[in-house]
């Protein structure tokens, strides 16, 4: 390898821990700034490569302001080529972003299809990932557990450097069977999955196990483990400014202490929920009375 | 710790959406266009096999505009906790008892009626059948 590769490649390396630690601000300009080196050097594959891993980053970081086409361009340019069966995988997370579910289908679909020709087991693995999570979005949470199923075996076989990535399908894995009722096989799956993102020091990725877990309790009753899953997936949510998991984890905090009989602070949880939604004033009342366990996908 | 402690709620499930949106008229395509998923989804969600996030749940709930009575499956039914809290320890309450409230009652709104201004005195509680002063 070059020493112009190696330093790129060490960027990379470098990008990539920053954004398992949640620092995007910081990935983000290391891969600028292999961007500026790859045009630089007119390397073309660098370059597409930096691209694609630029374009995850703003992903991961709610921004949209990223040239798709550039990406379906590298895709076209070179099918065969590893930077393309990653320009269809980060293409199939842009659109998801975007809520194209269709297209993020196709995508994906195109992602794994060429990185199992290719032999790309960490591809492979993270392109099942992506198709369970879109299955998952639609509601089909048994094909979502079998493909999440084969993602975390491709992902744990790759060995160390690869397992936040098996940890996030692990617990994506553990979420099916707790929403499919197999809640005592969803939990240790979960467990597991916390504990080596907690390892690795990757925060911003525990905000779903930690609600999972939260979810689990309250389906098993166990109230005082659900409220502290549950404080613990809103902290995290907040902190890494993810609406969703806020959102969710306030609804079942509710739900919690609603079951528990603390009436004020399921108040004071419903009325932060309902607070995102200030054109229904009266959600805090249906609420109170109506529970919604029973028809909530946490990951749709 | 048994969640017993609070009253139970109603689960929302897709049998209860599909009698709401019969009761509203609504076809199916009709609410999905207004919940923004698709039809051939909320047919599904209606047999139990479709689950959704948060925000098309709250549409769901924002779409159909229910008194808590309908959506209970009661003909009539307060909305307030407190109220439904009231009637049943009313249905609960002995005939003599029940006669008393419904006194009771008649005598508040007759109150409410008569003195909706500060100035008039308020008339005064006599008591229900047994004559004892309620308030």
């Amino acid at each position: 390898m070059s020493d112009r590769r190696k330093h790129l490649e060490f960027l990379r390396k470098t990008a990539r821990e920053a954004i398992w630690a949640g620092d995007y601000e910081r990935a983000l300009t290391l891969y600028d700034d292999g961007l500026s080196l790859a045009r630089s050097w007119k390397d073309h594959d660098l370059e597409d490569l930096f691209t694609c891993n630029r374009a995850t980053t703003l992903i991961e970081m709610d921004r949209r302001d990223f040239d798709l086409s550039k990406l379906k361009e590298i895709l076209l340019r070179s099918p065969s080529s590893y930077n393309g069966a990653l320009a269809a995988y980060v293409s199939a997370n842009a659109h998801e972003a975007r809520g194209e579910y269709g297209r993020a289908l196709f995508y994906a679909q195109t992602a794994l299809t060429k990185s199992r020709e290719m032999r790309l087991e960490e591809l492979t693995g993270t392109s099942l990932n992506l198709l369970a999570n879109l299955e998952l979005h639609e509601s089909r949470f048994e094909a979502a557990r079998d493909l999440f199923q084969e993602a975390v075996e491709r992902l744990e076989s790759q060995g160390e450097s690869l397992s936040r990535q098996a940890a996030v399908a692990t617990d994506n894995l553990g979420y099916c069977h707790i929403a499919l009722d197999r809640v005592e096989v969803g939990l240790p799956l979960v467990h597991r999955s916390l504990s080596v993102l907690d390892s690795l020091g990757a925060r911003q990725a525990m905000d779903y196990p930690a609600l999972d877990l939260c979810f689990a309790h309250v389906k098993l009753a166990r109230l005082d483990e659900a409220e502290n899953w549950g404080i613990r997936a809103l902290g995290l949510g907040k902190e890494f400014g993810r609406q969703d998991v806020v959102k969710n984890a306030h609804y079942l905090l509710a739900e919690t202490y609603s079951d528990m009989g603390r009436p004020t602070e399921a108040n004071e949880q419903y009325e932060a929920l309902a607070s995102y939604y200030p054109d229904f004033p009266a959600l805090k009342h249906y609420l109170h009375q109506i529970s919604l366990m029973e028809v909530i996908n946490l990951r749709a | 710790m048994s969640p017993s402690h609070s009253p139970r709620k109603l689960n929302l499930v897709g049998s209860r959406i599909r009698e709401l949106r019969k009761g509203k008229h609504l076809t199916q395509t009709e609410l999905s266009d207004r919940i923004g998923i698709a039809q051939s989804d909320l047919s599904r969600m209606e047999q139990g096999e479709y689950k959704v996030g948060l925000d098309t749940l709250f549409k769901i709930l924002q779409v159909f505009d229910l008194k808590m009575g309908e959506f209970f499956g009661e003909t009539e039914s307060p909305s307030e906790p407190e109220t439904r809290e009231l009637v049943k320890d009313f249905r609960e309450l002995s005939g003599d008892a029940r006669r008393e409230v419904r006194d009771f009652v008649r005598f508040k709104k007759m109150q409410e009626q008569e003195q909706p201004q500060e100035e008039k005195p308020a008339p005064e509680w006599t008591g229900g059948p047994s004559g004892e002063k309620t308030s």
